[in-house]
């Protein structure tokens, strides 16, 4: 404990030097930027960073893309709220309820409570890497194919509970994600599936472009169709910070959203994207107004910005402790560190504690930097909305397919994301929740690979599913959320009946 | 039969083209060098950070740094998808362009044999290989096997128990898995994971008991007693001080060699005297002490073909892989 603190304490004397500093704000600020672009997410970014980073001091220049890692988290939130299109993967949960806090006028509000939640969480997940990273590796490691599947599982049927109609219309459409989810190459065979000869889908349906079509396209097309929506949203400047409330009802999504976010980010198998996704369907389950999920839950919006950033956080436990890299970003910065010629594994802490602790102090003040950043410009940022629709909507369309190229770089990312555009269109009128269709797209290739790998490791026995503690939990968690639905109709059945009585 | 083994052969009559060379005798066509105009576009198949990706931005770091290249600019573009098909189909569109180049890695050529699609390698210009990695096989601390003869003893007794995690069917690892299998006469349980890193993932969670690594992967879990290197998949030893005492696959009776080489390619029809800048700049790199230093730092091999033997070269790996996948069941060329 102690000596873990001596460590940091050196870390920050490494880290305040005022060109590393310097270099964190540099990070920071792209981070932000680079988030806020849809399309190009943090992992694009470092990698298109890379070559400056060369030259440099090694902890000076991880210092800087790590900054980028975790300030993508903050920017992508912006371009969810106020025009619907995720500035980046783990932010798509955001524009289900960020769009619709801001046509209530809400959108200061839920960009300064994404910032304060991200900020807390960023914090808590830091301090956790700081004291646990040699606990946690382990943990990370007791994770492998059934605890990914279960947990995949439990994301698909959690799916049920989204969106603000019935649960059949929810799993209709997780399905039809399911089944998109399918087209492209066997993630383990190799094999071209529902291709049709096309070189373009080999690699899959990616669902970045699917979910920029899905929220940002298609609330474009709607808008522009009905008159009155062409009113710029009002945004009074004394909604534009966070009421006292709010701010109750949002703690304990700060600290929700910040565990599982952390948890699931410390696996090697689970990005930022699932931890959004899992803390939002979770705090819909805890949350005291769970009606208001996909109308504009301030509480939900909270719990996944808190997550996404205190899993890109918990990512780097593997990355530090064992040398794997946990999502696409952690795999960029373990290409920056070989670039710079330090070879990472497990005796990265020992060898480089001068990286490695300047690296953990860093991200502390990365963060109060974000904070700092981002809160003044909530109400600015917000105020955007003031602009008529009319001069909005041709800017969001430009800016959802410049997106969708960056992406890629190819010309078939745009045609998908105007084709999802056009039936995410359809679904908004056949009131069909658009999230399951995303959540379905995110969680089917986890959910497929580790249970086919499940079962190779066990021979073909599901027995696997039970005989590893961690799976055993899991699973319970997976059978108690099916048979409680049941449970519940029985109960509500029985109870008139012992009235009558 | 086996792509390094090969590479060295040719190595050698690349040598002997070279001192051809320098006793005055010039191939007829030599054309004077000549540096292309505008930035340079290195295309890599696999995302930022994968070993191609990173092979390449090693290249045109070292290029730069040490002045070599001054002029154009060298960008590292990632175009994923399709196994490689992405990126080799984006370069194969620009015939003729001096801006744009293609990352050789083994996936552009083995995805055309197991998707059953025209061959890239033929319809680009050959530039250079440059770096290449051997290959380990490790098992985890505990597991019985000390060498490759107990490994497939105990593979032997019971059919698919030892398992084994990898990248897809059909990468480096499987077929790598598939010539210990032929070679021992053994079953071995391949579990395919999506990628290098999610397959160490498995094998230091004790998910399975062996992996196929390059050495620079290996050598830290060695040393942190995280895994067991059981052997090198090369023809002769590494004489590096801390690779000398560990035994090839082949002197352990077991024939298994491979393994893996990255390079460059240009477009189609390419002009020469860019070929020829090219092959003055990438002799130059591979000689200085930058790159030497970046090579035995990582455990790499650089051993260099300039374009008229990597031609020669890459259609003898091709072969190579083409067999060794039509024996594996794979192919549908």
């Amino acid at each position: 404990m102690m000596d873990t603190l001596s460590l940091l304490a050196h870390g920050f004397s490494i880290a305040s030097t005022p060109t590393n500093l310097l270099f964190v704000l540099v990070g920071v600020f792209l981070g932000q930027v680079i988030g806020l672009l849809p399309g190009i997410g943090p992992a694009a970014g470092m990698a298109l960073l890379l070559p400056i980073t060369f030259g440099l001091e090694p902890t000076s220049a991880i210092i800087m893309l790590a900054g980028i890692m975790y300030g993508g988290m903050y920017g992508g939130t912006l371009t969810s709220v106020l025009i619907n299109v995720p500035g980046e993967a783990a932010s798509v949960m955001t524009a289900v309820d960020g769009h619709q806090l801001a046509r209530q006028g809400r959108a200061g509000a839920a960009l300064s409570m994404a910032a304060i939640g991200s900020f807390l969480a960023g914090i808590g997940a830091v301090i956790a890497v700081v004291f646990l990273t040699p606990v946690l590796s382990s943990m990370a490691l007791s994770f492998n194919a059934p605890e990914y599947f279960l947990i995949a599982a439990f994301g698909i049927i959690a799916t049920a509970s989204m969106g603000t109609s019935s649960a059949v219309k929810a799993l209709l459409v997780a399905v039809f994600g399911l089944g998109i989810a399918l087209v492209g190459t066997d993630p383990l065979l190799g094999t071209s599936r529902l291709t049709f000869g096309s070189l373009d889908l080999l690699e899959g349906i990616d669902f970045l472009p699917v979910a920029i079509g899905l929220f940002g396209i298609a609330e474009v097309l709607v808008s522009i169709e009905s008159r009155e929506e062409m009113e710029p949203m009002k945004t009074r400047l004394r909604d534009l910070w966070v009421t006292k409330t709010e701010w109750l009802s949002c703690r304990m999504a700060i600290l929700r959203g910040g565990l599982i976010g952390f948890a699931t980010g410390v696996m090697p198998g689970a990005g930022p994207t699932v931890a959004s996704l899992l803390a939002y369907v979770i705090e819909k389950r805890w949350s005291k107004n769970p009606e208001r999920f996909g109308r504009g839950a301030l509480d939900g919006l909270t719990a996944s910005e808190s997550a996404n950033n205190s899993a890109v956080h918990g990512a780097l436990v593997p990355m530090l402790a064992l040398g794997i890299p946990g999502s696409a970003s952690t795999a960029v910065l373990l290409a920056g560190l070989i670039l710079l010629g330090i070879r990472p594994g497990p005796m990265l802490m020992n060898e480089q504690p001068d990286l490695v602790w300047g690296l953990m102090a860093s991200m502390f003040i990365g963060n109060v930097m974000l904070l700092v950043i981002n809160l003044p410009l909530a109400p600015v940022f917000a105020s955007l909305l003031r602009i008529r629709y009319a001069y909005l909507a041709p800017g969001i369309l430009v800016l959802s397919l410049i997106g969708a190229y960056g992406a890629t770089l190819s010309l078939f990312t745009v045609g998908t994301t105007l084709v999802f555009g056009m039936i995410g269109y359809a679904m908004i009128k056949l009131d069909l929740p658009r999230p399951p269709l995303v959540l379905a797209l995110v969680l089917a290739p986890l959910m497929e690979t580790s249970l086919r790998q499940s079962l190779m490791l066990s021979q073909g026995s599901m027995s696997i599913f039970i005989e590893r503690p961690l799976s055993a939990v899991l699973t319970v968690a997976v059978v108690g959320m099916l048979l409680l639905p049941v449970i519940r109709m029985l109960l509500a059945r029985r109870r008139p009946g012992i009235a009558g009585a | 039969m086996i792509a390094t083994h090969l590479s060295r052969r040719l190595l050698l009559a690349g040598v002997a083209a070279a001192a051809g060379l320098a006793s005055g005798i010039l191939p007829a066509g030599a054309v004077e060098p000549r540096a292309p105009t505008g930035p340079i576009e290195v295309t890599v198949g696999t995302s930022a950070g994968g070993t191609p990706d990173v092979m390449m931005r090693r290249m045109a770091q070292v290029l730069q740094q040490t002045g070599i290249v001054k002029e154009p600019p060298i960008v590292v573009v990632n175009r994923t998808g399709g196994s490689w098909m992405v990126a080799s189909n984006y370069v194969l569109g620009k015939a003729g362009d001096e801006n744009t180049y293609l990352a050789i890695a083994q996936p552009m050529l083995t995805t055309p044999i197991t998707q059953g699609l025209p061959n890239t390698f033929e319809k680009l210009t050959p530039l250079a290989l440059f770096v290449q990695a051997d290959l380990v096989v490790a098992v985890r601390p505990e597991f019985e096997a000390k060498s490759f003869k107990e490994l497939v003893e105990i593979a032997k007794k019971k059919p698919r128990s030892v398992r084994q995690a990898g990248a897809q069917v059909g990468s480096t690892d499987y077929m790598v898995t598939g010539l210990i299998q032929k070679a021992g006469g053994v079953e071995i349980n391949y579990i395919p994971f999506d990628g290098g890193g999610s397959a160490q993932t498995a094998f230091l969670g004790g998910n399975v008991d062996m992996i196929v690594l390059t050495i620079d992967e290996a050598l830290p879990l060695q040393k942190a007693g995280k895994a067991r290197i059981l052997g090198v998949l090369n023809e002769k030893r590494r004489t590096d001080a801390e690779l000398k005492d560990i035994p090839t696959a082949r002197e352990q009776g077991f024939d298994v060699v491979w393994g893996q080489a990255w390079g460059l390619m240009g477009a189609a029809n390419l002009d020469p005297a860019v070929v020829a800048w090219w092959d003055d700049k990438l002799g130059k790199m591979v000689q200085t002490p930058e790159w030497k230093k970046m090579i035995a730092d990582n455990y790499l091999r650089s051993e260099y073909t300039d374009s008229a033997q990597t031609k020669v070269l890459l259609k003898k790996i091709y072969e190579d892989h083409l067999a060794l996948l039509r024996t594996l069941g794979l192919s549908k060329q």
